[in-house]
């Protein structure tokens, strides 16, 4: 029998798949129908922050190459404080939730982390790495220094634990990486969506309302997986491996990088919200297959 | 993304204009278009015809759509989808009601009932006479049309709703297919629902991506996506959408309560 189950920080999960941030994430119901309908083992919410935000106009979205996409939404979410009722909804999935937080200044970081702990959270994600705002992710996850003090900012202002996103538009994402260990993180999500952009020959114009947005999805797979065999050699904390995971040969392929457990977005886009089931019976049965019995054995072995 | 000139330009009244396409598109009746104005924004549109140029009818009611009322033939705009759930018809005898602007899928719809040989009665209602849509169209390919206005300058004065009520007590159907004000199908629902008269509704949330990631047209109860699993959805579902009629999320996700009931 293959044992697929992790832990990270304390938290149990049933298997390594969390859904990432700001996919399906803006509403408990949805989130519980990604947890109990889709099979994922813990939910990561959309990015809030202290006031609603509407968000880029249109486009937000454009297909890529690769089955990637470029999206910019521009972080639209209702605020923290409307999240409170949402995130009962989202504990009824039965999975640990975890609230993801950005910040315009420290303090934001801080009330929006602080109001995520107090609705039941079970950790605290940050979006230092969300490159569509100017002021906000992009600012904080290019500066080791303003990572490391956000980080520590926060870890001082709540108990449960903390996570890290980062970028990997940096010269060195290990750098970030080990700036918000020294500052306390508890884990390091790698990556987020890689800076890009689309142009319409026929109008010569940008597509995506804000011109430039994240690209995510199979295409990013390659780049995400480096980062985190980068981290997790230098790194002593757990990573969650995110980035085009779209397959269970995908997600093994980032715990033999040295990753704790994996986040999935886009994936969903051609696999279907059930993807996190998919991937966790893909899983055991190339590991039935290889004769590895649980991911322990195989974590970071590519090192 | 493709970009598509426009091929024609039909005014139907004062505000609703309707927009052929160079494009063809084989669709669903119910489907719905994103459409992109380039330096403007990118904005849901349910098809008006499911077959042959891409077709769609559009109300000028805010910033976008303003914009597109200001368009010329000729002109470029992008276009992704078709996309979502559209309707599915149901034994041979159907009912629309379609209130607005809500009245194009339905139109798209009675085109393809029509095509498979079925009868349609379509109930069409608007505020005035000259904000009635589709009357005539929906006359030409052999739908039996029943017409009412709130001030009474066109059919019977009321809404769809009372002219449903008369006609359930005479007649029934196979099925049922609405689309418009969200108070209005309520109460459709409730009426054919007492005649169990299966009913498909034609739900608008707000939608950013359309296709099923980013989660903000998500309905409550259920979690379905309308860009996905939507907008089309069937009485057995809207029952257990637990906002259906009471609120829906603006561009932000905050609830937005809808007015009087
Ligand atoms: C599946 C679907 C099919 C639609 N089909 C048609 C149609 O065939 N004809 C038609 O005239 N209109 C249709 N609409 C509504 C149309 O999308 C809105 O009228 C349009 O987006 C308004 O934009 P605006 O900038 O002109 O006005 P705004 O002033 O920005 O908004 C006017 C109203 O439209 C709503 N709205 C704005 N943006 C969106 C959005 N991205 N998604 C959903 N609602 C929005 C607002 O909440 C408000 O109620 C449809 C909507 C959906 C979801
Ligand atoms: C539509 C969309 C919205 C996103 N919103 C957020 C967000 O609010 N916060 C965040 O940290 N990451 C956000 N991301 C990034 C994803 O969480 C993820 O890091 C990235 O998409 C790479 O993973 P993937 O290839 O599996 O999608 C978003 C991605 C997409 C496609
Ligand atoms: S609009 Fe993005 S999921 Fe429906």
């Amino acid at each position: 029998m293959v044992d697929i189950s992790t832990k990270i920080s304390g938290i149990k999960l049933k298997t390594p798949l969390m859904l990432a941030s700001g996919i399906l994430g803006t509403a408990g119901t949805s989130l519980k129908r990604i947890a109990v309908f889709g099979g994922a083992s813990a939910i990561v919410t959309k990015s809030l922050g202290v006031e609603p935000r509407s968000g880029h106009k249109g486009p937000t979205i454009v297909k890529s190459i690769a089955g990637g996409l470029i999206s910019a939404i521009g972080l639209a979410n209702p605020g923290y404080e409307a999240f409170k009722e949402e995130l009962d909804i989202a504990k009824e999935g039965g999975v640990p939730v975890i609230g993801s937080a950005y910040g315009f200044s420290f303090r934001e970081y801080i009330e929006v982390a602080q109001a995520l702990e107090s609705y039941g959270a079970s950790a605290v994600e940050l979006n230092l790495s969300y490159p569509n705002v100017g002021k906000t992710g992009a600012f904080y996850g290019k500066h080791t220094e303003l990572s490391y003090e956000v980080v520590k900012a926060v870890k001082e202002s709540v108990n449960i634990p903390v996570f890290a996103k980062l970028t990997a538009n940096v010269s060195d994402i290990v750098k970030v990486a080990k700036a918000c260990e020294e500052a306390g993180v508890d884990a390091i999500t790698a990556i987020t969506s890689l800076e890009a952009m689309k142009i319409d020959v026929n109008t010569g114009r940008p597509v995506l309302g804000n011109k430039v947005g994240g690209l995510s999805g199979p295409c990013i797979k390659p780049i995400a997986l480096r980062c985190v065999y980068a981290i997790t050699k230098e790194v002593d904390v757990p990573v969650i491996g995110c980035g085009g995971i779209t397959t269970g040969e995908d997600a093994l392929e980032f715990i033999m990088a040295g990753a704790q457990a994996c986040q999935i977005g886009t994936g969903i886009l051609t696999r279907g919200i059930t993807i996190f089931k998919k991937i966790a019976r893909e899983m055991e049965e190339i590991m039935e297959k290889q004769g590895y019995r649980n991911l322990d054995e195989i974590r970071g072995i590519a090192h | 993304m493709r970009v598509t000139k426009i091929k024609e330009i039909i005014r139907e009244t004062e505000r609703i204009r309707t927009f052929v396409f160079e494009e063809k598109v084989d669709a669903l009746p119910g489907q719905f278009v994103m459409v992109w104005i380039p330096d403007v924004d990118e904005k849901p549109l349910s098809l008006s015809k499911h077959k042959g140029d891409l077709t769609i009818t559009v109300l000028a009611q805010g910033p976008f759509t303003n914009k597109m009322a200001e368009l010329k033939v000729g002109d470029k705009v992008g276009i992704r989808g078709p996309f979502g759930r559209g309707f599915k018809i149901i034994g041979d005898n159907l009912l629309l009601v379609g209130g607005g602007v809500g009245v194009p899928p339905l139109a798209a719809l009675a085109d393809k009932a029509v095509e498979e040989g079925k009868n349609v009665t379509a109930i069409v209602g608007a505020i005035t006479a000259s904000e009635l849509l589709f009357v005539d169209r929906l006359e030409n390919i052999g739908a039996r049309v029943l017409t009412c206005t709130d001030d009474g300058t066109a059919g019977k004065k009321g809404f769809t709703t009372d002219l449903l009520r008369d006609l359930l007590q005479k007649e029934t159907f196979d099925s049922c297919y609405t689309c418009g004000p969200e108070i209005m199908m309520v109460k459709v629902l409730e009426q054919t629902k007492a005649k169990g008269i299966p009913t498909q509704v034609s739900m608008e949330r707000y939608v950013k991506c359309g296709i099923g990631i980013c989660g903000h047209c998500i309905v409550d109860g259920t979690g379905q996506r309308v860009c996905k699993e939507g907008p089309v959805f069937r009485d057995i579902e809207v029952e257990k959408i637990t906002e259906f009629g009471k609120y829906r999320r603006d561009a932000s996700g905050t609830k937005v309560y809808f007015r009087n009931r």
